[in-house]
């Protein structure tokens, strides 16, 4: 869209250019087009915002191709001329948001050259911020993270670069860098972006005609793609997330225009297909119910499908996250994905911000099912995936999940959060799934575990009289201390980790814990080990007060 | 809109769906204004921010949701475009936040607004 230039002589010249002509311009903007469409997929994977139907590098591509059709209509070759006439193409021709904030970054260019012949470096600048505020205009509230973002920032880098040199192409191969930038930058601003994982759609549209235009600069020659299966969007979820419901009725004398019709009222994207005796239906529904009875008081119903449609969007969510991670990820997905399991929203953060791929909600007296291990063993990327349970009564679930995955799954048996952690810290992302496991089993048992809590009820476990309310400490899983001082239950159970011989001691307090308690208490055991680093961690965990490690 | 559970009941006011509505509205591209209903196209006069719901009517038919809205465009965009990215942008968003199927969302035209002077 947006730039255009020119050099003196031919397009692949090596020689400054300092004027862009306006048969140059309509070159660059064929040529831009022609990039885009190379990336339509791409952006198309990309779109969450404002809905997330998968067309956006449709409705651009669609909106620049209106645009230079109509300046090869133009007989005007002023550069000013020519931008009228792409401004004019992508008004009568804009597409969806995106395009109508294509259309409008054109106008704001078109008007800002005015009558100009040419234009050279400082006009581009100008053009650009004209282009800025003119899309800026064109709605109450500029959401920023999207492509307005991008031209502005675009924008502000031209005048700055322009302010140095007077070739165009100079100006243009600085602008582009500040594109990429601020397109990587929008799911900073726009947290509906930052959820999917993704960069804004129309920001990387932006992005790919600007690159389109300074490859062409450099004398590339862009083509559309051929097959035109790539300019088809992604079949975007319904909006209703209801139903995708199908059958086929069976019958005599079935009345297709009646079934049609009442198909038609009962929901969205109707299809009713067939003859007398056999009706094929295909319709969106929130209520299937209604449908099937539809359907069965006409005749006998085969080949039934019920297909939730929240379902089909979160596999095309998870398809569009694959897209932007192999994208901007800067380099080669991840081959290996962990699922781990945790409760407690420190430690969430903390699997998180370790790198695991999935946390499944799980842990002491709440476990989760196979079923839900599984799905998260689906949902994330990658044939290879590792699972912690981080709890002994969770292993089992686990080991059942892997055999019902078709991806290659392991199971590592961490018993604990610690080890969880331990474990996670040992993924070698890039080695194979076999020596991850035992490097991770190693660092696992490597750490001690104690976990306190309260007792439930009265017993006699291990010799130890425990009385109910009292506190109780766990070390690695077995009853280790019990009292009602929960410093001495954790004295006693570090006794029994030879935290002496530890380096570090970490204390995860859960949510029963108040900060400023669990800092007293973390003061406390720093003053029984002076010469271990201790570290104190929010870990929000349920049931258990401290959760300590000592490695 | 109600809806009846076990536990209790669940009632969300016209106006808290206007509110869904017009939030997303002032987000829609080429959108630079909304006006009220009763004023007349010629007059459409430009809602302060804080009264934006004015230029939004929820009815219920049922539990079925209709959406009228009032709106004004900025001139020099492809005004049937930027009224279907409405349509769909305030479906989206309210049957996001109240999990009930928006029938219908019409967007009223009432004026144009030349920001931009070619």
């Amino acid at each position: 869209m947006t730039l255009l230039l020119l050099m003196e002589d031919d397009l692949a010249s090596e020689r400054h250019c300092l004027e862009c002509d306006g048969r140059t311009l309509a070159e660059l903007l064929v040529a831009s087009t022609a990039w885009l469409e190379q990336h339509t997929t791409e952006i198309n994977l990309l779109n969450v915002y404002p809905v997330p139907d998968g067309d956006t590098g449709t409705n651009m591509c669609l909106t620049m191709q209106a645009a230079t059709a109509e300046v090869a209509k133009c007989s005007d070759l002023s550069a000013a001329g020519v931008a009228h006439a792409a401004s004019h193409g992508a008004l009568m021709g804009a597409r969806g948001n995106s395009g109508v904030i294509l259309s409008q970054i054109l106008r704001g260019f078109a008007r800002s050259l005015d009558k100009q012949a040419t234009f050279n470096a400082v006009d581009l600048a100008r053009a650009l911020r004209e282009a800025s505020a003119t899309a800026y205009k064109g709605v109450i509230k500029p959401v920023e993270g999207t492509m307005l973002t991008v031209i502005r920032e675009s924008a502000e880098a031209a005048i700055v670069a322009a302010g140095g040199t007077d070739d165009l192409r100079d100006v243009l191969e600085r602008v582009l860098p500040a594109a990429r930038e601020s397109v990587e930058r929008t799911p900073s601003l726009l947290p509906v972006l930052r959820q999917a994982g993704v960069v804004d759609a129309g920001g990387q549209g932006l992005y790919r005609i600007m690159e389109g235009v300074v490859r062409c600069l450099h004398g590339e020659t862009l083509e559309a793609p051929r097959e035109a299966a790539a300019i088809a969007a992604l079949t975007p979820p319904e909006q209703g997330y209801g139903y995708d419901v199908q059958y086929v009725i069976q019958g005599n004398d079935l009345d297709l225009e009646t079934i049609r019709a009442r198909i038609a009222e009962m929901g969205e994207s109707a299809l009713v297909v067939g003859d007398r005796h056999n009706v094929k239906v295909h319709v969106h529904v929130s209520d299937p119910g209604e449908a099937l009875s539809y359907g069965a008081r006409q005749g006998a119903l085969s080949q039934i499908t019920v297909e939730d449609m929240q379902e089909q969007y979160r596999q095309f969510l998870a398809a569009q996250a694959l897209a932007a991670e192999s994208l901007w990820s800067g380099g080669r997905p991840s081959d290996t994905s962990t699922v781990v399991v945790a409760s407690g929203e420190g430690l969430v953060k903390v699997f998180e911000s370790l790198g695991a791929s999935a946390v499944v909600p799980g842990g002491q007296t709440m476990n989760p099912s196979t079923q839900e291990i599984l799905q998260a063993i689906e949902r994330v990327n990658g044939s290879r995936v590792i699972v912690l349970p981080n709890n002994a009564n969770i292993v089992l679930a686990a080991q059942q999940a892997v055999g019902l995955s078709k991806k290659q799954v392991v199971v590592v048996s961490t018993k604990t959060v610690p080890q969880g952690i331990a474990a996670l810290l040992a993924l070698n992302a890039g080695a194979d799934l076999d020596i991850n496991c035992q490097a991770m089993t190693r660092a696992a048992n490597a750490v001690q575990t104690a976990e306190i809590t309260t007792a439930v009820r009265a017993a006699l476990v291990n010799g130890l009289n425990i009385q109910n309310g009292s506190y109780i400490g766990l070390v690695n899983g077995e009853l280790a201390a019990t009292g009602q001082d929960v410093l001495q239950v954790i004295r006693e159970a570090l006794k029994k980790m030879e935290a002496q011989e530890k380096e570090l001691i970490t204390v995860y307090h859960g949510n029963g814990v108040e900060p400023l308690q669990a800092q007293q208490m973390a003061d406390l055991i720093r003053e029984c080990y002076p010469g271990q680093a201790v570290e104190l961690v929010q870990g929000g965990q349920p049931h258990y007060d401290y959760i300590i490690s000592a490695e | 809109m109600e809806e009846e559970s076990p536990k209790g009941r669940i009632e969300v006011s016209p106006a808290a769906i206007a509110a869904v509505a017009s939030r997303t509205v002032v987000e829609c591209y080429g959108v630079v204004g909304m006006s009220a209903k009763t004023l007349t196209a010629g007059l459409a006069e430009i809602l302060q921010q804080e009264s934006h719901r004015r230029g939004v009517e929820v009815r219920l038919a049922g539990d079925q949701i209709v959406i009228d809205l009032y709106v004004v465009i900025e001139y020099g965009t492809r005004i049937s475009e930027v009224a279907h990215n409405i349509m769909r942008n305030v479906k989206f968003a309210l049957e996001r936040s109240l999990g009930t199927p928006v029938v219908q969302v019409n967007v009223n035209v009432q004026g144009l607004r030349v920001s931009n002077v070619d």
